[in-house]
């Protein structure tokens, strides 16, 4: 059965015969957020209630690994056992449903619980200072690579019979084929060890006092530039080749012809094919950007860069639930927002959106 | 576009200021290293009870003396903030002399009430010494101030050889930031709980209880009574500097310690290539990347005596490995020496022979009773003897079971221990090659691999083992929970294999010995008795292999000379220690 969407973004079965129109009151753009809302915070639930069970279900019991990384470490076995003895008072006890009841219940007061991997500390307190080190440089790559990919993918398009456009074609494709980790390897045995200019792991050298001063500044960015510059080149490509099928399509359409006819400018061409072919590379632009709250993985782990990813990765290998789930919770938040938004950004930069497709 | 122009060049400028700062320090210069206990994490709070806190053992974190790993006696110490101690031939008793200069980072003394707290603090996170538990065998009965520098601390009546070292490892706080966790009650309830019945049962509650509330005790900022003190972390790294108010500063060379966080050791290697790391704890290495470190400049290994092996170790419960002759088939046909040139190359030596003990502290135990152990070398033909021996038939060169069932080895490993992996590898080419269909399988990490033994699902897996230089530690490992026996309450008791974690699944008794009991009684014996014990338990697992010793760690440092020297020779008892003990002992000197 085929849906159609109407202008205030309802949706009517053109099988079903034609009701009396019922008018509905507020703004159509706030009740279209108002839809979003609901549908958000349920996916979130559900997101939440499936990752939740799945943790909890994940094999590997982490009071043993404790106990095992204690005697390792040289702790007398009785020492060792009270140790995580101690620690493992911070894990939930109960069934599952009365974990899962009191997780939902510690959520709705924006309590996500301690983390057991850094016992006594909250994990909000964990995730928030993770994705300040995350969102800036993975923000930093998504934009570089986006306005480096679009900008270059548009010229691709025009000029896909010339050499450049070959030539861009496969920088796209062959960076587009090269793994993250593999890309964040090269860059780091490049960068720090062939030709060492720049610092191997951390987000910032601890021997400058933090807050607005130049070294301080400096080696932020210092150490921010080989992920941000992975993180880029690792996307780039994508949006190369993207923003290069887009534009051919776009060339083929009726008004680039119209406006050839016309004699319009080069320019005004340009802006022309440029606007219309991008539309779609926006909903992915909205995507990454809400994807960027599960951090870059790979790249957090060979730069050592404390993010959102490496908290994530970390997490679970010490089956640390609570701040698993809390790291998961994020993500998912924000990858509704960023759904949100980007519909609402549609709709704002395309017509034939607010016109419910009629344009 | 100008703006552009000038964010750039700001930033190129900012970042040769970064460049040209970076390192530059006054003489001491600042001394770089890697926790190898603990990846570094800024969240935790600055405090030694937090296991992730914010503190150094060894530099900021200091304890009454430090463990010299000696091969065969675990109660020798260097001194710590004790400058001396003594104790009955009991250990009933042990009076522990403070440093007379001690002080800590604020200029305050340290004093016996800092250590007196400090034993409270750690009644709440119970083991050792300082548990709560009614009968628990080696637990402090009191705690007693002579006088501001001298501390006396008693025994219960259920004496444990291990008191002395367990009073020395304690950690000791400053009563002024960490006083107020105890309530003022707190010793009269400590008294309660030692009792029985319904209210000591409330008071070990209550101390109990405040565990939490230490661990995540969270001061403002560090007071250390160690030779440094925190200045600031964050996620990449800690910063200490020197507390010029430690009892031997004259000693300590370096004016600043960066601590650097690592996320996998492939961190580590890169450190080491680039040559930033004055002093790095081993991490398994490719030969490859091993070349590279070499080769880097002022780079060099000091090696030593690291108590801990790597061992096959076998679920009883399961057929045929609860047959001693298969478990001795395997050892003759499994080459220890290739096994160990293939995964640890650097860091490990081949097992003499399967004790349960390295083979450096085995020969200290066991003299010329170690020559009359079976070493196993390799042997088909007694392999074959013993697989027959075991009922086992080899049918179109393949050995299977006696009913034409396959035999299937199946040897598993956590995934992400390199060496490991190599190790079983090596293992199961070998024993292919005699017939024998093994192969190796993987856990996705060590938690799921350490949860898969211990509920059985493994036939055969790897166990690190020989954890000294306690005996009891030692033999812990081998007849302990993992086999079977726990100690509850001054009390040993032997599960079936199966259950409470029994995943070795040895019998309790073999040939009228109890392995559990003669382990748990070294706790409890006199040095003459302990020799004896090691030498029955060496004997019996040497005969009845519930692991097969393959190859016995090295101790492997790194150091780099370029910037500092006067690094601990090798083989020394220092090497185990962080370098902020190697500073304390006046061992590292600016070049």
């Amino acid at each position: 059965m085929k849906l159609s969407a109407t202008r205030d973004g309802t949706r009517d079965d053109p099988a079903e015969p034609q009701a009396a129109p019922v008018a509905k009151k507020g703004h159509p753009v706030r009740r279209r957020l108002a839809g979003h809302l609901v549908r958000g915070l349920v996916m979130i639930w559900v997101v939440t209630t499936i990752s939740f069970v799945i943790i909890r279900n994940i094999p590997g019991d982490p009071v043993r690994g404790q106990y095992e990384a204690l005697i390792e470490r040289g702790m007398s076995p009785e020492q060792a056992e009270r140790a995580t003895a101690v620690l493992y008072g911070f894990l939930p006890t109960g069934t599952l449903w009365e974990q899962y009841v009191g997780y939902m219940k510690a959520l709705l007061h924006l309590d996500l619980g301690q983390s057991l991997s850094t016992p006594g500390t909250e994990v909000t307190t964990l995730l928030g200072s993770a994705a300040s080190w995350t969102i800036l440089p993975v923000l930093g790559g998504t934009l570089l690579s986006f306005l480096l990919g679009v900008t270059l993918g548009v010229y691709a398009g025009i000029k896909r019979a010339g050499k450049l456009g070959d030539l861009l074609t496969i920088s796209g494709s062959l960076l587009h084929g090269v793994p993250q980790y593999v890309l964040g390897l090269l860059m780091l045995a490049i960068f720090t060890t062939l030709w060492p200019i720049l610092p191997a792991g951390g987000p910032v050298d601890v021997e400058f006092p933090p807050g607005l001063n130049g070294p301080y500044l400096a080696s932020l960015v210092q150490h921010a530039t080989l992920p941000v510059l992975t993180y880029a080149l690792a996307s780039y490509g994508g949006w190369v080749l993207a923003m290069k099928s887009s534009v051919a399509t776009v060339l083929g359409d009726d008004f680039i012809l119209a406006a050839e006819l016309r004699g319009l400018s080069r320019w005004v061409l340009f802006r022309y094919v440029a606007r219309n072919a991008i539309l779609p590379l926006f909903t992915i632009l909205a995507l990454s950007l809400g994807m960027l709250f599960g951090g870059a993985i790979f790249i957090e782990r060979i730069f050592n860069y404390p993010g959102l990813g490496l908290l994530l990765v970390d997490s679970i290998g010490a089956r640390d639930y609570a701040l698993m789930g809390g790291a998961f919770l994020v993500t998912t938040i924000a990858v509704v927002i960023a759904n949100i938004a980007a519909d609402l950004l549609y709709t704002v930069i395309d017509p034939r959106v607010r016109t419910g497709g009629a344009a | 576009m100008k703006r552009l122009t000038a964010i750039a060049a700001l930033a190129v400028v900012a970042t040769a200021t970064a460049c040209g700062t970076t390192g530059t320090t006054s003489s001491g210069g600042i001394y770089t290293t890697i926790d190898g206990a603990k990846q570094i994490d800024a969240s935790a709070p600055i405090n030694p009870f937090n296991p992730q806190g914010s503190t150094f053992v060894g530099y900021d974190t200091m304890s009454l003396g430090w463990p010299k790993n000696d091969l065969m006696n675990p109660d020798l110490f260097y001194p710590g903030l004790a400058g001396s101690w003594s104790a009955t031939p009991d250990q009933g008793e042990v009076v522990i002399h403070l440093r007379p200069n001690a002080r800590w980072s604020d200029g305050k003394p340290v004093t016996s009430k800092d250590v007196r707290t400090s034993i409270g603090l750690a009644y709440t996170q119970g083991g050792s010494a300082y548990t709560v538990n009614a009968g628990a065998a080696g637990a402090a009965a009191d705690v007693v101030i002579v006088d501001d520098k001298t501390v006396k601390i008693t025994q219960g009546a259920n004496r444990s050889n291990a008191f002395l070292r367990n009073v020395l490892s304690t950690v000791v706080v400053p009563d002024h930031v960490y006083g107020g966790l105890l309530p003022a009650t707190f010793w009269r309830t400590l008294q309660d709980a030692r009792g029985t019945g319904p209210a000591a049962d409330k008071a070990k509650t209550e101390i109990t209880g405040l565990s939490q509330k230490v661990i995540t005790f969270s001061p403002r900022q560090d007071v250390s009574a160690g030779p440094f003190v925190l200045e600031r972390v964050n996620p990449g790294a800690a910063l200490l500097k020197r507390n010029p108010y430690f009892y031997d500063a004259a000693k300590i060379v370096p004016d600043k310690v960066k601590v650097l966080n690592y996320t996998g050791n492939e961190q580590i290697w890169n450190y080491l290539v680039s040559g930033k790391l004055d002093s790095a704890p081993f991490t398994a290495v490719p030969a490859a990347v091993m070349a590279r470190i070499k080769a880097t400049a002022g780079n060099e290994i000091r090696k030593g005596y690291s108590p801990v092996a790597a061992s096959m170790a076998f679920n009883q419960s399961r057929k045929p490995y609860d047959n001693a002759h298969v478990r001795r088939a395997l050892a003759y046909l499994i080459d220890r020496g290739q096994v160990t040139r293939v995964a640890s190359p650097e860091a490990g030596t081949p097992s003499i022979a399967t004790t349960g003990i390295h083979g450096s502290a085995a020969k200290a135990w066991l003299g010329p009773g170690l020559a009359g152990l079976n070493p196993y070398n390799v042997d088909p033909a007694k392999a074959d003897q013993e697989l027959r021996a075991a009922g086992m038939v080899k049918r179109k060169g393949q050995w299977g079971f006696a009913d034409g069932k396959p035999w299937q080895v199946r040897l598993t490993v956590p995934a992400e221990f390199s060496d490991w992996v190599a190790a079983a590898k090596s293992i199961t080419s070998q024993l292919n090659d005699h017939g024998i269909d093994a192969s190796v399988t993987t856990s996705a990490d060590y938690t799921l691999y350490l949860e898969e033994l211990a509920s059985g699902k493994l036939d055969v897996g790897f166990w690190l083992m020989a954890l000294g230089p306690s005996p009891y530690n030692i033999y812990q490992r081998l007849y302990g929970s993992a086999n079977g026996w726990s100690l509850l309450a001054g009390r040993l008791t032997h599960s079936p294999p199966g259950k409470d974690g029994n995943w070795m699944g040895g019998p309790e008794k073999i040939g009228g010995v109890n392995p559990g009991e003669l382990t748990n009684r070294l706790n409890l014996a006199t040095p003459e008795e302990q020799k004896k014990i090691v030498g029955t338990l060496a004997r019996l697992t040497n005969e009845q292999l519930p692991v097969i010793q393959l190859y016995d760690y090295v101790n492997t440092q790194f150091v780099n000379t370029s910037r500092y020297t006067g690094w601990p020779p090798h083989d020394s008892e220092a090497l185990r220690l962080p370098a902020g003990v190697w500073m304390q002992l006046g061992m590292i000197e600016k070049k």
